[in-house]
């Protein structure tokens, strides 16, 4: 049972100190925070809510146990998937 | 010293302007105690005089945030106190530490050393005050700066007071949790990701209290908004008034960058930014309530330099790691340049004063307001050329006197090597941010730019190079003036009407 962090992670620390298991390590090998699986938790003796995935402002950079981000696409931002879509389409048609 | 007011006279609220921030420019700082001018006088983002001498820097060593803003993405640094879609080189107290030093050492105008992200400050504690209690021991000639969205105040304020911080800026866009639900997505509190108008009542509980805290310890408070026209732009200015009884000492007004490449709510959604008009606006509405600091740049959050100009390519890790710095010997070479500018700013000011009074002695002009473009690269003087300006300041000229109003952002269209291809279409970008303004000033200009500028209604020119800015405004509005150009509606108004 852990989560893991996956590359669109930003790097921007705010989930490395919350972490009640010090799971979360600067891995050189992708250049991004990762999980050390062995170590996390889920926090689930110690908090409701996973910390990193509650910090994390970058939508579907931590993955629950199963692989399903846990912050989907407009969760976090308010923006609905299908805007950001159409948004991302008409800026690269020009 | 006491500043000059130059339009204090009992119809100035006729145009917007109240006597306290309007006038010349410095006085701006007018309603303040000695003490609080004191500190601020010298202190770029604050004295609006000052600003044209002094430099400041940033350090990038607060990457996390506790909450979301509508109007940021991020992937890059705070929108807020940063131009969105651009990233900080994110330094180690250490690392920071010794670029300060670096920076201090060779700018020896940079007095002012600010922490205002890429994230949240004090939602990164330990490095933010390593970093500023290793500075306030080595290098204590520089003054310390913090910027914050509030959420972590409250907990950070005797720390605060323990580094001896004595501005402090607090982000406040509301103080209404309907309006913050609608700028605020979440917020990260108590271990929890709290959303909508829970999350933004207690950030708003926290930076009103945090705002509290701060001035019952006489640290000064600065208050940033950020203008979001259709959700906080009425709003804002009973914000300005709130802030100011609690004891801010500056409140600053900023407009919205939005935008959809940068990938924000907001972008993407299509909320419109202010306009420039819309803005002066806001800022001249809240200016009876408060003094505004119309000279922000927003700039990024390891930007270095006079307002306006980024030197920190010069200053990147590679290179400060080869540099020696002798800061004593630095620190004494500072203090003589600080106390020649000192001398300088206070000789102009007396100048400013006089040319006030001899102003106010003439026979009084009728004719309406002009704005008009400068191009300048500090001193207060006209010294840049046109097309190397990578801003203009905005001054506005009236009978009363001259009053600085904003900056706008201008394209280089010449950078002089092979991107000059493009170079018109740029220059019609430049001459399209320069929209309301009837002449710009400069030190030199070419005939192409020349030619495009008079087609577009504004009067180009270069005769007042390396002369004192106010004078020389006030100069060619009295051409203007006598040339009978001002009797006249302006050319936009003629144009709607």
């Amino acid at each position: 049972m852990a989560l893991q962090i996956i590359e669109s992670c930003v790097n921007c620390y705010a989930c490395e100190p919350l972490c009640p298991s010090k799971a979360i390590y600067m891995s050189e090998a992708t250049g991004h925070f990762r999980i050390n699986a062995k170590k996390c938790t889920e926090c689930e003796d110690d908090f409701k809510d996973a910390q990193c995935a509650s910090i994390c402002p970058i939508e579907g950079a931590i993955l629950d146990a199963l692989g399903v981000p846990i912050n989907p696409p407009g969760s976090l931002t308010g923006i609905p998937p299908e805007k950001m879509a159409e948004a991302m389409a008409e800026l690269q048609a020009h | 010293m006491e500043l000059p007011v130059l339009n204090e006279k009992p119809d100035a609220s006729a145009s917007g302007c109240a006597s306290h921030s309007c006038g010349t420019t410095d006085d701006q700082l007018g309603h303040l105690t000695d003490e609080i001018r004191a500190k601020v006088e010298n202190h770029p983002c604050y004295s609006e005089d000052a600003h044209h001498y002094f430099a400041r820097m940033h350090v990038a060593v607060a990457p996390a945030c506790n909450i979301q803003c509508h109007y940021c993405n991020r992937k890059y640094d705070c929108a807020n106190e940063s131009r969105p879609g651009v990233v900080s080189e994110l330094l180690t107290p250490d690392q920071a530490v010794k670029k300060t030093m670096a920076v201090a050492a060779n700018i020896p105008q940079m007095t002012v050393l600010g922490i205002a992200g890429p994230g949240d400050p004090l939602a990164n504690p330990e490095r933010t005050f390593e970093t500023f209690r290793r500075l306030s021991e080595e290098a204590p000639d520089i003054k310390l700066c913090v910027s914050t969205n509030g959420l972590a105040l409250p907990d950070s304020v005797e720390e605060l007071s323990k580094h001896n911080i004595d501005h402090v800026t607090i982000t406040i866009n509301c103080v209404d949790p309907e309006i913050g639900a609608q700028i605020y997505p979440w917020i990260f509190w108590e271990n929890k990701r709290i959303k909508g108008k829970k999350a933004a009542k207690i950030l708003i509980d926290q930076q009103q209290k945090g705002l509290e805290m701060l001035v019952a310890k006489g640290i000064l408070v600065k208050v940033n908004s950020v203008m979001i026209p259709g959700v906080n732009d009425k709003h804002l200015a009973e914000v300005s008034k709130i802030v100011k009884a609690k004891g801010a000492f500056l409140h600053n007004v900023m407009p919205l960058i939005a935008e959809a490449e940068h990938g924000t709510f907001y972008g993407v959604m299509g909320q419109r930014g202010p306009s420039q008009d819309e803005l002066m606006e806001l800022q001249d509405s809240c200016s009876g309530d408060m003094n505004m600091m119309r000279h922000c740049r927003q700039c990024r959050a390891d930007a270095v330099g006079l307002l306006g100009e980024d030197r920190g390519d010069e200053f990147t890790l590679d290179k400060i790691e080869d540099m020696e710095i002798d800061y004593q010997a630095a620190m004494e070479k500072r203090k003589v340049i600080h106390e020649a500018i000192a001398e300088e700013m206070h000789s102009k000011r007396t100048a400013k004063a006089e040319s006030a009074v001899k102003h106010a002695q003439e026979e009084r002009l009728t004719t309406r307001p002009v704005l008009m473009a400068v191009a300048t690269s500090g001193q207060g003087v006209i010294n840049m050329h046109f097309g190397h300006a990578k801003e203009f300041l905005i001054y506005e000229a009236s009978p009363d006197g001259v009053r600085f109003m904003s900056h706008r952002k201008a394209d280089l269209y010449c950078g002089g090597d092979d991107t000059c291809g493009d170079g018109e279409s740029v220059l019609q970008q430049t001459i399209r941010s320069l929209a309301g303004c009837e002449a710009v000033l400069c030190s030199k200009i070419g005939y192409e730019p020349w030619d495009m500028l008079e087609k577009a209604g504004i009067v180009p020119n270069g005769e007042h190079a390396m002369e004192p800015i106010e004078d020389a405004v006030m100069a060619v509005y009295k051409e203007m003036a006598a040339a009978g150009k001002l009797e006249q509606a302006k050319p936009e108004e003629r144009a709607t009407a």
